[in-house]
């Protein structure tokens, strides 16, 4: 069953001959339980595909559902709800609060309201186990290496338990050996939790961890394959 | 609260800013302080005497200097409806000299013995006699002259000898400490013995109602405070310290509101990742207004402590004019902390309009 089902979205910046088409009709289904592996060149539309999924931009036509739920019109407060608790975001780069501790990082998404805090610490900790960052819970986010501040984003968007997660390009600060433990720590986490997934990347390696790839040019999908046929 | 922890976290940055905080409210403490003491200095004789209206002679322009009333005047004053009570009394300017070669200028005012315009004396006891002088506590700090000395003011070519027999707590006129006479002893200070142009009083004090604004042929009334805000320079005075408080207020405001834009502009990133992952936007500008509020209290607790410590120390010695009331620290601390807030509210607004689509775009 899909979680994220996209139909005909379209996205649009701008206007006259200024007008630039970032996502052109794009129908996608992200089942549960299943990683889709975004590639494309840079503006073929990918970011922009992943911030109309997290209702970070709106769609110009089309709609967008998470859960059969029609996000595609959210208003300004329903938005920061659903980005708060049916969504995880996982950035490209550094995204961690600089002067908080690793477990700290976990625990800043319970200040924004709707949770249990004690619920909310007995998660942070098990996380914090189950993608090996035991041992550094208590390091400020600076003095993390980049794999496992990306592990940390990882739990951070897990934390809520959501049922979707967008990724954007987690292995692009990470040399290959770190990028594999960590789309192998999120990939884990997706199935073994049955989260859907999308994951942005241009790393053809990493692409090909995934359940599916999607390719996607000039704002429109040009394939859709599991990575299986790709082998 | 991600606020504290960050103050936690970041002392230096927040200290840096807490002390420069501190500083201009230490400046404004001072200053308010300044202008308390000088508007003592300036009356605050004449604001204690006890009655609540002041008569003046009505060519005087309400200037307690310039103000000579007759026998006639006085008359008709203590006859007005509305007067329970009024008594003469008289000012005039000595140089005394209460050491070798040591003299300053003191307020002398004259008033009829055992009347209610003679000051309760603190130490000592009342005038008995045209030779008895009443002296202020600030005097005594100054000159350090005690009960039962002789202080000589100067009547014509001559000076005449006046014995201290009380201390009272009148403070000072004209930034000049004040002393009381009887009012004969006055007129002869004044007019030096001649008889044909002495006058009766400078002013009349009087305790009554409805009496501001009454007028007679020579003479006008007007309440004490009325007064007190006449006499030469204090006006002046009070909107330059005024003018100097508003000055530091809206300095500290622009200090604040700068530091925490420059903050603000170094985590819009960091601000657009959290709106991202559902901080609400209220939640982060309370966060940025918990630390504006953080600073401002603890820099103006800091002024307030150093303002204690000045005056235990450097201004002890009373030669400087500045009066520390806690009202004065509490009205210029709560005024740091709101300029602060005021300064920071473009910040905030910062914050509000950040757009967390910027979470995406950090490549």
């Amino acid at each position: 069953m899909a979680i994220l089902e996209l139909r005909d979205v379209s996205k649009s910046f701008g206007q006259g001959a200024r007008r630039v088409d970032a996502v052109r009709e794009v129908t996608l289904d992200v089942d549960r339980g299943e990683v889709v592996a975004l590639e494309g060149p840079s503006g073929s539309g990918k970011t922009t595909l992943l911030a109309l999924a997290g209702a970070l931009l709106t769609p110009t036509a089309g709609e967008i559902r998470v859960d059969g739920d029609d996000i595609t019109n959210y208003g300004g407060q329903a938005r920061t709800r659903y980005r708060r608790d049916r969504v995880g975001f996982v950035f490209q780069g550094s995204n961690m609060v600089p002067f908080l501790t690793a477990r700290e990082n976990l625990l800043i998404v319970g200040q924004f309201g709707g949770a249990d805090r004690t619920a909310l610490r007995l998660r942070a900790d098990e996380l914090l186990e189950q993608l090996d960052l035991t041992a550094v819970r208590d390091q400020v986010a600076t003095s993390l290496s980049g794999g496992e501040r990306q592990r940390v984003a990882i739990a951070r968007a897990l934390m809520r338990d959501p049922s979707l997660l967008l990724v954007d390009e987690p292995t692009a600060s990470l040399n290959f050996e770190l990028g594999v433990l960590v789309v192998d720590a999120l990939l884990s986490e997706v199935h073994q939790r049955q989260k859907a997934c999308i994951m942005v990347t241009h790393d053809d390696r990493m692409a090909q961890r995934a359940d599916r790839l999607v390719e996607i040019r000039d704002g429109r999908i040009l394939a859709d394959r599991s990575s299986f046929e790709t082998l | 609260m991600l606020a504290l922890v960050e103050i936690r976290r970041r002392k230096l940055q927040f200290g840096f800013v807490t002390g420069v905080v501190g500083l201009i409210a230490y400046l404004i403490i001072m200053v308010t302080g300044l202008g308390l003491g000088l508007y003592e200095a300036a009356g605050t004789a004449l604001l204690r005497l006890n009655g609540d209206h002041l008569a003046y002679a009505a060519n005087s322009n309400l200037s307690v200097i310039r103000s000579r009333l007759s026998d006639a005047d006085v008359a008709q004053v203590q006859a007005l409806p509305g007067v329970e009570r009024a008594s003469p009394i008289g000012y005039v300017a000595a140089v005394i000299e209460y050491a070798p070669e040591e003299s300053d200028t003191a307020a002398i005012i004259g008033v009829i013995p055992g009347a209610f315009s003679e000051p309760e004396v603190v130490e000592g006891r009342p005038i008995g006699g045209p030779a008895d002088i009443l002296i202020d506590r600030s005097w005594v700090r100054v000159a350090g002259t005690r009960i039962g000395d002789t202080l000589a003011l100067p009547v014509g070519f001559q000076t005449r000898e006046f014995t201290v027999v009380g201390i009272v707590d009148q403070g000072y006129f004209f930034f000049q400490p004040a002393m009381f006479v009887d009012i004969a002893s006055w007129q002869d200070l004044v007019f030096q013995g001649d008889a044909m142009e002495e006058p009766a009083a400078s002013l009349v004090l009087i305790q009554g109602r409805d009496l501001d604004g009454v007028r007679g042929e020579g003479w006008r009334i007007v309440t004490k405070q009325d007064g007190f805000n006449n006499i030469e320079g204090v006006q002046a005075q009070q909107s330059t310290v005024d003018a100097l408080r508003y000055m530091g207020l809206l300095i500290g405001a622009m200090v604040i509101g700068v530091f925490f834009y420059v903050i603000t502009l170094q985590k819009v990133s960091l601000l657009g990742i959290l709106k991202a992952i559902g901080a609400p936007g209220p939640y982060l500008v309370g966060q940025g207004l918990l630390q504006v509020l953080v600073v401002c209290v603890v820099g103006a607790a800091l002024a307030v402590a150093l303002a204690i410590l000045t005056e235990a120390t450097v201004l002890a010695s009373d030669t400087i004019p500045i009066d520390f009331t806690t009202s004065a620290m509490t009205t210029s601390s709560v005024s740091v902390v709101i300029a602060g807030v005021v300064g920071s509210l473009l910040s905030a607004r910062q914050v509000a309009s950040i757009d967390p689509i910027i979470a995406m775009q950090q490549q």
